[in-house]
C-alpha cells in the first residue's frame, strides 16, 4: 500500500507537469492557431537557463526560476513573427505550415543546447534542488521533497490558469477565439493581439514547467525535449486535440500510469507501456477521448 | 409606427458614409460603386436577395474587408483599413447573421466579451441590457446553446450594445425565426432607436424592415440600384414585385 500511495504522489507530480505541458500546447493551437510541436523543446531550453543561471549566482533558486520563465516568454514571443503569416489569414488552423515552421525552431533549439551548453553533455542540477531527505521511503522507492514541490506548484499552476480562463477578461477572449476566430473578430476582439497574449502565457507555462521538470528529473539533455514532445502530442490527441479539460485528466492519468508501472514492474518499461496503452485508446476512439475541440 | 423624415437632414449629421466603394473576392465582386449614407437618430435598411452584397457591405464597414476603391467615412474621419477591434471601440458595432453568439460559453460572457474593450464600464451596460431584455438577466448563467433562437437573437442584440456603440448594424435578423419572434425583434429595434441608436440593417424580409425603417436601398448584385424613404419603396413597383410578393 506504500508503494501504491508513493507511487500516485510521484504520478501526479510527474501527471501535473504533463498537464502543463499539453495545455500551453493546446492554448497556442487554439489561441495562436499554431501546432508548436517543439513546445517542450523550448521548455528545455528554459531548463539549460535555469541550469546557467544556477550555476551563475551559486544556486540561488529563485534567481534561476525567473530567468527561466523570461527565456521561456521570450523564446516564444520570438517566435510568434514567424508564425505571424499564418496567425494573419486564420480562415483555419494551417497545420501544415505551422508544423514544419515549428519543428524547425525546434531543431534549432536542439543544436544550439548540444553545442553551445556544457560541450553537448547532459546537465545535472545541484542535488539540493529536489530537496535531499525522503518524506516517504519504502524500499528503492521514495517520495522526495522536490516531488511534494512540484506537485504543489503543479496543482497552484494548472487551477490558476483555468481560473484565468474561466474567470478573466483575457480567458474570454481565448475561449471566444478558440470557439469561433471568425465570430470573435466580428465582436471586436483583437485576434492578433491576443494571440500575442497566448504565446506569452504559453510562455509562463513553459517557465515554470521548466522550473518543475529540472526539480523532478535533476538531469537534462538536448535530446530531451523531443523525447517530451512525442508525449505531449500523444497525450492531445488521446485527449482531443485542443481539449483543455480532456489534456488535465489524459495527462494526469499518464503520470500515474508512468509511475504505477515503474513501481511494480520495472522503470525502463513504463515508456514502452504507456505508449501502448495510448495506441489501444487511439485505435479505440480516433478523435481522442474527448473529442476535438479546435 | 410613423418614421420622422430624415431626408433634409444637414450633411453634418451623417454618421456614418459609404461612398462609391468595390469589394471582391478573388476575381469574384461583391460590391460595385456601393453608396450608403446613415444619418444620427436613423433606421435604414439594406434590402436585397442572397449574395446581393448586403453582408459584405455591412462586414466592410466594421473593418473585416478593405474596399478596392471609394471612401468610408464614420462620424466624418476616414475608416477604410481601419481595423475591426478599433472600429468597435470608436462605436460601429455588428450583429452577425445567424447571431453569432458563442454557444458554449454562458450569457453573462457573452455579453462581456461585447465588453472586451469597455470592461470598467461593462456593470453600468449591463445593466441596461439587463432592463431591456430581463430574460438575459434570469437566464445569465445558461450555457448560450440553450437558448431559443429568439433569446439568442436577444443575447446577440445586446451583446452589441455592451460595447457602447452609436451605430449597430443588424444582419439579417429575421432569418430562421417565427413570425411572431420577429415582430418582437422588429420592435426591439424601434426601441433602441428611440433609446438614441442609429441602426443600420439588413433583411430579405422586406416588408417588416421598410414597416420599421426611415429609409432603405435596395441592392443587387453589388449595386445600389433604388433608394428612398421606407414609404417610397414599399409603394415602387418595382420594390412591389420583387421583394413584397406583390
Amino acid at each position: 500500500m506504500e508503494v501504491f500511495i508513493a507511487q500516485v504522489i510521484n504520478g501526479l507530480a510527474l501527471g501535473s507537469i504533463y498537464v502543463l505541458l499539453v495545455t500551453g500546447f493546446n492554448l497556442l493551437l487554439l489561441v495562436a492557431m499554431i501546432i508548436h510541436f517543439a513546445y517542450p523543446q523550448v521548455v528545455v531550453f528554459s531548463m539549460y537557463i535555469i541550469w546557467l543561471v544556477l550555476g551563475l549566482t551559486g544556486n540561488n533558486l529563485l534567481l534561476g526560476a525567473l530567468a527561466g520563465i523570461a527565456s521561456s516568454i521570450l523564446l516564444n514571443l520570438i517566435s510568434a513573427p514567424l508564425f505571424q503569416k499564418v496567425m494573419e489569414k486564420r480562415a483555419e488552423v494551417d497545420i501544415n505550415t505551422t508544423m514544419v515552421l515549428s519543428m524547425g525552431i525546434g531543431m534549432i533549439i536542439t543544436d544550439v543546447l548540444s553545442h553551445g551548453f556544457n560541450k553537448g553533455h547532459p546537465i545535472a542540477f545541484p542535488e539540493t534542488l529536489a530537496g535531499g531527505e525522503a518524506i516517504l521511503r519504502v524500499g528503492l522507492i521514495s517520495v522526495l521533497p522536490g516531488q511534494v514541490f512540484s506537485l504543489v506548484v503543479g496543482v497552484v499552476a494548472v487551477s490558476s490558469f483555468f481560473l484565468l480562463l474561466y474567470k478573466t477578461r483575457p480567458g474570454r477572449a481565448f475561449r471566444a477565439i478558440a470557439e469561433d476566430p471568425n465570430g470573435a473578430r466580428l465582436v471586436g476582439i483583437p485576434l492578433l493581439r491576443t494571440g500575442l497574449e497566448s504565446y506569452a502565457l504559453s510562455g509562463l507555462l513553459g517557465g515554470i514547467i521548466a522550473l518543475l521538470l529540472s526539480v523532478l528529473l535533476g538531469s537534462a539533455s538536448p535530446g530531451l525535449g523531443e523525447q517530451v514532445a512525442h508525449k505531449v502530442l500523444a497525450v492531445s490527441i488521446i485527449a482531443g486535440l485542443g481539449n483543455l479539460v480532456g489534456g488535465l485528466v489524459v495527462g494526469l492519468f499518464l503520470g500515474i500510469l508512468e509511475a504505477i508501472v515503474q513501481g511494480y514492474i520495472s522503470g525502463t518499461w513504463s515508456n514502452v507501456i504507456a505508449f501502448v496503452v495510448m495506441l489501444v485508446i487511439i485505435l479505440a476512439k480516433p478523435n481522442g477521448l474527448f473529442g476535438l475541440k479546435l | 409606427m410613423a418614421p420622422n423624415d430624415p431626408i433634409g437632414a444637414p450633411p453634418s449629421r451623417a454618421l456614418l458614409t459609404i461612398d462609391r466603394i468595390s469589394v471582391s473576392y478573388g476575381q469574384v465582386s461583391a460590391l460595385k460603386n456601393a453608396s450608403v449614407e446613415v444619418f444620427r437618430g436613423e433606421i435604414v435598411v439594406l434590402i436585397g436577395a442572397n449574395g446581393a452584397g448586403k453582408t459584405t457591405l455591412l462586414e466592410t464597414a466594421l473593418g473585416t474587408h478593405t474596399p478596392s476603391t471609394g471612401s468610408i467615412r464614420f462620424k466624418g474621419k476616414a475608416i477604410e483599413g481601419v481595423p475591426v477591434d478599433r472600429n468597435v471601440r470608436n462605436g460601429i458595432c455588428l450583429v452577425p447573421e445567424g447571431r453569432g453568439v458563442f454557444a458554449s460559453m454562458t450569457v453573462l460572457d457573452n455579453l462581456l466579451l461585447g465588453a472586451h474593450h469597455n470592461i470598467r464600464n461593462a456593470d453600468k451596460h449591463l445593466r441596461r441590457v439587463y432592463e431591456w431584455f430581463p430574460i438575459l438577466q434570469k437566464r445569465r448563467d445558461q450555457i448560450a446553446r440553450t437558448l431559443s433562437g429568439g433569446e439568442r437573437q436577444m443575447l446577440a442584440i445586446g451583446r452589441a450594445l455592451m460595447s457602447s456603440p452609436e451605430l449597430v448594424m443588424v444582419d439579417e435578423p429575421s432569418i430562421g425565426l417565427a413570425p411572431i419572434v420577429v415582430n418582437d425583434i422588429f420592435n426591439i429595434l424601434r426601441m433602441l432607436n428611440r433609446e438614441g441608436y442609429t441602426i443600420l440593417l439588413s433583411e430579405q424580409n422586406a416588408n417588416k424592415a421598410l414597416r420599421c425603417a426611415h429609409r432603405g436601398y435596395v441592392l443587387e448584385t453589388g449595386t445600389v440600384t433604388l433608394s428612398g424613404t421606407a414609404d417610397q419603396l414599399l409603394n415602387d413597383p418595382g420594390v412591389r414585385e420583387a421583394y413584397l410578393g406583390a
